[in-house]
C-alpha cells in the first residue's frame, strides 16, 4: 500500500469513527456508498472459527463467550459474525474491519498505558452484547453485511503501522471478543514486529480463549457496565459473573488492566454501587488498577435518559477515592481535573490531560519525579 | 392493532399427477384459488382481492435461506398471476423481496432492481437497507427493511414449512426474521417470545395480509439447513389471513409428520413451539387450534375441489 493510498484510507476511517461518535454517520446499513471507501468489499470472509465444538446431535456450540451459542447449519452466533456451514463454524469479519482510525490512547481510554502515543484502531461488525447504551451500535449491532467493510489482512496492518510509526494497535469500537481471530492473528504478527496490541472489550470471553489470548496483548481496557447483575441481564442482555472473573484472570496475567465504568443516571449511579464497585476493584484487583468513571450521553436505545450530570460523576469520584483506589479518572468531560494523573502518595501531577493533550511532566519513566514513586502501568 | 376478522386456515391438498418434485405454475394457481375461495368465505375471489389489496405495491416475502428448499418461483409466480388477474394488480406494484440479493438468487429467482416489471430484489440493495428508526415490541428493538417500510403497502407471506433446530418450527412468524437487520439477537429461549415480538413490529403487523406456507415438500427434521433426507411429501399449501392461525396448523402438520417418520415431538425434544401463545396474547391472531376454522380441501388435476383430510 503506498502513501497517497494509505493517507486516503485513514481518512475514510477518520470520517467513519468520528461521525460515527457524533451520530452523523451515513446511512450505510443496506450498503449506501461512503463516497470516499478505499478496497472497500462486500465479500465476507470464510476463515475457520476457532473455540467452538461440533455437537452430537447436530449443529455447534461456539465456545468463545459465556453465551455459548448452539448453531445450526446456515444460522448465526447471537454476535452476527460468525455462521454454520455444513457443521464447520466461520468468521465472517476475518480481515474486513468496518471501522479503521488512527487515535490517541487516552481515547481508549488508558492513562497509564504509554500515554501521549497514539493506536492504530479498527472494529468489525457484530457484538456478543446488546447494551442499549452503545455508542457504537450502528456498527456493533449490525451483521458485517450491513457495514461498508476494508479488506485489511492483519499483514496489511502491520505494514500501515510501521509506515506510520504507530506504536500499538487497538481492538476497539464494537467487541473485539467477536473478531478473535483477526484480533489473534494481528497482535501475534505484531509482536513479531514490535508493534504492541490492546484490547478495548466488555469482558464478555470465556477464560480459555482469554488465556490464550493474553499472551499476545500488552493492555486490556475492560467496560464494566455494572456492578449488578440485574443491570447486565436488563440493559445489556449479558452477564456480570463472566466480566469479573474476567477482570480477574487479566489482573494475575503481565498484561496492562484499566478499567471503565459507564454511569448512567438512574440506572447504575447509587452511592451503594459506587461503593460495592470500588470495594470489589479494591479486594479482587487492587487500589492502583486504574478505573474512568465516564459521563453517559444518551444514544442508542437509551435517549429517554439526560445526560449524566457532573455532580453525579463527582460523587462517584469522591466515593471510589474515598475506599482507597488511587487511580480514579473522570471521562467525557473534556478538561476536567480528573482527567490528569495524580501521584496518590505526594499529590503532585504526573501527566497533565486536557482533552487528548497529553503531558507528561511530573515522572522519570514510571516513578514521580518529586516523591519517587512507582506508578504501575507501561511508560517509556 | 392487528385485528383477526377470521381464524380461517385453508390446507389445499394436490392429488393430481405431476412430474418431478416441483408443482407447475398452474398447479399452485389452482391451488391458491381453492384455498383463497373458503378463507374468502362468501365472497367471490375478485371481491375478496379487491378488499385485501384496495391498491398500492403488494410485497411478497419469500424463504430462501437454503436454496434447495426455498419458497419455490413457481408459487410465487403462481401468486403474482392471481394478483395480476384477480386484483388488477399491476406488474411494477409486485415486489418479491428478501434478506439478500444473494439468498434469492442462489434460490433461483431472477433479480430485477428496476423501475418496472415485478421487482425481485434483497433489503441490502445499496439504495435501499433498513430504516433507520429503532421499532419496539417487547425485548425486540430492531430496524426493518424499507421494502417492507417504504416500498409496499400490503405483505403476502410465502414461506416454507420446516423444522428448525431453535424455534422448533418455521414457518410464517420465523420467516419474518428476514425483515430486520438483527435477527441473530433473538434466537434464544426457542425464539420466544421474539418471533412473537417480531410480527409484532409496526410495518410487519400493520402491512400483513396474507400467509401462504408451501408444505408441498416438507422437512420435518434437522433443520432449518437443508437436509434431504428428512424430508416428506405432503403436496399441501397452508392458507390464512391469520399468521397465527396459518402457523397453528403448519405445527400441527409439522408434528404429524414427524411422528409418522418415528420422530419425537417438538416438545419431546424441548424445542416445543411457544411463540405461538404469545403472539396470540400480542393480539396477532389465535393459536388455539380448536377455535380455528380448518379447511381441508382436496383438489385434483382437473382442478375440482373436493373436501379432505389432513391426513
Amino acid at each position: 500500500m503506498d502513501r497517497r493510498k494509505f493517507m486516503k484510507f485513514i481518512g475514510c476511517g477518520a470520517c467513519a469513527a468520528m461521525s460515527s461518535h457524533s451520530g452523523l454517520l451515513p446511512e450505510f446499513l443496506g450498503g449506501v456508498q461512503n463516497a470516499c471507501a478505499f478496497d472497500y468489499t462486500r465479500e465476507l470472509s470464510s476463515v475457520e472459527a476457532r473455540y467452538y465444538k461440533k455437537l452430537p446431535e447436530g449443529g455447534i456450540e461456539c465456545e468463545i463467550c459465556p453465551r455459548r451459542c448452539r448453531i445450526t447449519d446456515l444460522e448465526r452466533g447471537y454476535c452476527g459474525s460468525r455462521e454454520n456451514r455444513g457443521d464447520t463454524y466461520y468468521t465472517l469479519v476475518y480481515g474486513l474491519p468496518c471501522a479503521v482510525n488512527i487515535d490517541p490512547i487516552e481515547k481508549k481510554p488508558f492513562h497509564h498505558f504509554y500515554p501521549g502515543t497514539s493506536a492504530f484502531s479498527l472494529a468489525t461488525a457484530g457484538c456478543n452484547v446488546n447494551c442499549k447504551c452503545c455508542q457504537n451500535w450502528d456498527i456493533s449491532q449490525s451483521r458485517p453485511e450491513q457495514t461498508e467493510n476494508f479488506s485489511l489482512p492483519p499483514k496489511d496492518i502491520i505494514d500501515l503501522c510501521q509506515q506510520r510509526k504507530v506504536p500499538t494497535i487497538a481492538y476497539t469500537y464494537s467487541e473485539p471478543v467477536i473478531f478473535y481471530e483477526y484480533m489473534y492473528d494481528t497482535a501475534e504478527l505484531g509482536h513479531k514486529h514490535g508493534i504492541k496490541s490492546v484490547m478495548i472489550s466488555g469482558g464478555y470471553i470465556n477464560p480459555e480463549p482469554l488465556g490464550e489470548l493474553l499472551k499476545h496483548l500488552n493492555a486490556v481496557k475492560i467496560d464494566l457496565k455494572a456492578i449488578r447483575e440485574t443491570y447486565y441481564k436488563d440493559y445489556v442482555d449479558g452477564e456480570l459473573k463472566p466480566v469479573l472473573d474476567g477482570l480477574i484472570q487479566i489482573k494475575k496475567s503481565d498484561v496492562w488492566l484499566e478499567i471503565v465504568y459507564l454511569v448512567i443516571p438512574t440506572l447504575n449511579d447509587s452511592d451503594d454501587e459506587f461503593t460495592e464497585l470500588a470495594r470489589w476493584i479494591k479486594n479482587y484487583l487492587g487500589v492502583d488498577v486504574p478505573i474512568h468513571l465516564s459521563r453517559f450521553y444518551p444514544q442508542y436505545l437509551l435517549k429517554n435518559l439526560p445526560p449524566t450530570p457532573q455532580t453525579t460523576l463527582d460523587r462517584a469520584l469522591s466515593i471510589c477515592r474515598a475506599e482507597g483506589l488511587e487511580y480514579v479518572y473522570l471521562g467525557n468531560i473534556p478538561s476536567h481535573k480528573a482527567e490528569s494523573t495524580y501521584c496518590p502518595k505526594c499529590g503532585e501531577m504526573l501527566i497533565e490531560r486536557r482533552g487528548y493533550r497529553t503531558s507528561v511532566s511530573g515522572m522519570s519513566k514510571n516513578k514521580c519525579k518529586s516523591c519517587g514513586k512507582i506508578i504501575p502501568g507501561r511508560f517509556f | 392493532m392487528y385485528i383477526v376478522i377470521m381464524s380461517r386456515v385453508a390446507v389445499v391438498k394436490y392429488f393430481g399427477d405431476f412430474l418431478g418434485e416441483k408443482f407447475s405454475v398452474s398447479v399452485y394457481e389452482n391451488m391458491i384459488k381453492a384455498g383463497i375461495g373458503f378463507v374468502a368465505g362468501n365472497l367471490s375471489l375478485n371481491e375478496y382481492f379487491k378488499q385485501l389489496f384496495p391498491g398500492g405495491a403488494v410485497g411478497i416475502k419469500t424463504n430462501c435461506l437454503t436454496p434447495f428448499n426455498a419458497t419455490p418461483l413457481n408459487l410465487t409466480e403462481a401468486f403474482v398471476n392471481i394478483l395480476r388477474e384477480n386484483a388488477g394488480y399491476d406488474e411494477n406494484d409486485l415486489i418479491i423481496w428478501e434478506r439478500t440479493n444473494h439468498e434469492l438468487k442462489k434460490a433461483g429467482y431472477t433479480l430485477n432492481a428496476a423501475s418496472t416489471g415485478v421487482r425481485c430484489l434483497g433489503t441490502d440493495v445499496a439504495t435501499i437497507g433498513y430504516d433507520r428508526t429503532f421499532l419496539n415490541s417487547g425485548k425486540v428493538n430492531s430496524m426493518v427493511s424499507k421494502i417492507l417500510t417504504r416500498m409496499i403497502e400490503h405483505n403476502v407471506n410465502i414461506p416454507i414449512l420446516k423444522d428448525h433446530s431453535i424455534a422448533g418450527m418455521s414457518a410464517g412468524l420465523k420467516n419474518m426474521y428476514g425483515a430486520i437487520h438483527n435477527p441473530n439477537k433473538y434466537h434464544d429461549n426457542n425464539c420466544s417470545p421474539y418471533a412473537a415480538n417480531i410480527n409484532n413490529l409496526t410495518p410487519i403487523r400493520d402491512k400483513h395480509r396474507l400467509t401462504i406456507i408451501d408444505a408441498v415438500k416438507v422437512q420435518y427434521d434437522n433443520g432449518p439447513g437443508y437436509a434431504p433426507h428428512s424430508i416428506d411429501s405432503y403436496n399441501s399449501l397452508i392458507i390464512s389471513e391469520d399468521p397465527v392461525a396459518a402457523d397453528c396448523v403448519a405445527l400441527e402438520i409439522l408434528n404429524r409428520i414427524r411422528a409418522r417418520n418415528g420422530k419425537k415431538s417438538l416438545k419431546e425434544l424441548g424445542r416445543e413451539v411457544k411463540y405461538l401463545d404469545e403472539a396470540e396474547k400480542l393480539g396477532l391472531g389465535q393459536a388455539n387450534i380448536a377455535k380455528i376454522e380448518i379447511g381441508v380441501l382436496a383438489i385434483a388435476e382437473d382442478g375440482s375441489i373436493s373436501e379432505g383430510k389432513l391426513f
